[in-house]
């Protein structure tokens, strides 16, 4: 057995197909994980403890949880509650919630170190809460953080092959589907490696570029 | 609480003001007036509780007890009487009327130096953002760095940084200004630059300013009034020329040696 090329170029389109499933799955999961992040990490700074616990707690448990366990008990167990999400909700919402969690706590070591000057040039200017947040201490730690975030953004594409194991038709899910349908499996996989890595790159760079932009004005 | 020789409550008022963090006792009953227009400058020891002075003026922190007025209203209590502490809209609003600029420039480093000036005035002002830029860039220039107005704070030197900073506590047009400190993390050759800014806006402006400073020669030459303080009380309270050449305050003399002396 041999590496085909006819066979090759016969499953790109499919294989395509994959790749504009995985960008749609790491676009809506990483948008869940970086707002659903900043979302908890500023209502854990804000809250009381009787709300800090139970946020502590589900962070805790999502980072525990193996992922598959957490994709296996929404896609297979929730139908037991009689709950039936699609495969892409199911598996959008799990990554999504799982780098929400890993996001929250990037943002929660961003806020506390934010230097107390900072707040007190705020209260000083006579800036609102609300001001405040939006305006200097939100943009003050995504930048200082924008490293660490488009990292698990990064890490976050690589974790949607994970979704093969569900069916939503991200990259890998096409490539066995089409070595399955002619048992033929170096092509597709050697291609899908590729594919994954060539579209890694360039978001890699991304985030590079990214923080230096941020970072700029001596930070 | 009006002043009985101009019938104007003076611009800044502590009443009896104590300050304790846990065990440590920094503000013991202080007590001070400063009049509307005056320069008055506060020395003493590090650690005697000048910063905290200037920091409870600008409400960043609450008295233990007492009250603090500035131009007749308290910064702490909305009824005094009955110890209700001041609403968050009145903080506000008697905020407001009082700058302040910091040891550490304290600028948000992620925006420009525009931005630096213009984000309470659009904000809290609710000016549009043309007109907050056209005063930000008369601000800037009365403090020599118009040509910097798109430059990021980390660009600048500390006393460009602090001259912004200046700029910056001036866009609000308050009535009293509060230094702490304002020269001590330059490097020598910088604080010129910036004790100028100083002197230029107490001469040709009617703001109250109140100084926290270490700049002996400075104080001297620009105060209206020096309050010598030393472990949370007033020690001396006098004008300049008195307090440095013939203290009558032995700390004072104490003090005054220790830090000319070298």
């Amino acid at each position: 057995m041999s590496w085909d090329w006819r066979y090759a170029w016969q499953i790109v389109p499919t294989l395509l197909d994959g790749v504009a499933q995985t960008f749609l799955v790491t676009l809506v999961s990483a948008t869940i994980a970086l707002l659903g992040g900043l979302a908890v990490a500023v209502t854990r700074w804000l809250s009381p403890a009787v709300v800090r616990a139970p946020l502590w707690l589900l962070v805790e448990l999502t980072r525990g949880v193996p992922i598959l366990v957490l994709l296996f008990f929404c896609f297979y167990g929730l139908p037991g509650l009689g709950l039936r999400p699609s495969a892409f909700v199911t598996g959008v919402v799990v990554l999504g919630a799982v780098y929400a969690a890993y996001c929250s706590e990037v943002y929660r070591g961003g806020l506390a170190s934010v230097p107390p000057t900072v707040w007190d040039a705020s209260a000083a200017l006579g800036l609102s809460t609300f001001v405040t947040w939006t305006r200097v201490i939100l943009p003050t730690v995504v930048r200082a953080n924008v490293g660490a975030l488009g990292n698990y953004v990064v890490i976050l594409y690589k974790q949607t092959a994970l979704l093969f194991t569900i069916g939503v038709p991200v990259l890998l899910t096409n490539a066995q589907v089409a070595g399955y349908e002619s048992f033929r499996y170096l092509e597709p996989f050697t291609l899908a490696g590729v594919l994954y890595l060539l579209l890694n790159l360039p978001s890699v760079w991304l985030v590079r570029r990214l923080e230096k932009r941020m970072t700029r004005g001596g930070f | 609480m009006a002043d009985s020789e101009s019938g104007r409550p003076p611009a800044v008022e502590f009443d009896a003001v104590t300050k304790r963090y846990g065990q440590a006792q920094v503000l013991d009953g202080f007590t001070l007036k400063v009049q509307a227009g005056q320069t008055v400058t506060l020395i003493g020891p590090s650690g005697s509780g000048k910063t905290t002075v200037l920091r409870l003026a600008m409400a960043l922190e609450r008295p233990t007890s007492g009250d603090i007025r500035v131009f007749g209203e308290s910064v702490v209590y909305d009824d005094p009487a009955r110890g209700l502490p001041i609403s968050k809209a009145n903080a506000g609003r008697r905020s407001r009327q009082i700058g302040m600029v910091f040891q550490q420039y304290n600028l948000f480093p992620h925006m420009t130096v525009l931005a630096n000036l213009t984000l309470a005035p659009r904000t809290v002002l609710g000016l549009r953002r043309d007109e907050a830029e056209e005063l930000a860039m008369e601000h800037l220039a009365d403090v020599g760095l118009r040509d910097k107005s798109h430059a990021y704070p980390g660009q600048l030197s500390g006393g460009q940084q602090q001259r912004v900073a200046i700029a910056r506590a001036l866009a609000l047009r308050p009535r009293l200004l509060l230094l702490d400190e304002i020269t001590s993390a330059l490097d020598p050759e910088l604080i010129g630059e910036v004790l100028e800014v100083v002197r230029k806006l107490t001469r040709t402006t009617d703001i109250t300013t109140l100084i926290v400073t270490h700049e002996m020669r400075f104080a001297r030459e620009i105060s209206d009034r020096i309050v010598m303080f030393d472990r949370g009380e007033v020690v001396e309270d006098g004008l300049p020329a008195q307090l440095f050449t013939a203290p009558s305050s032995p700390r004072t003399r104490e003090f005054l040696h220790s830090i000319l002396d070298h």
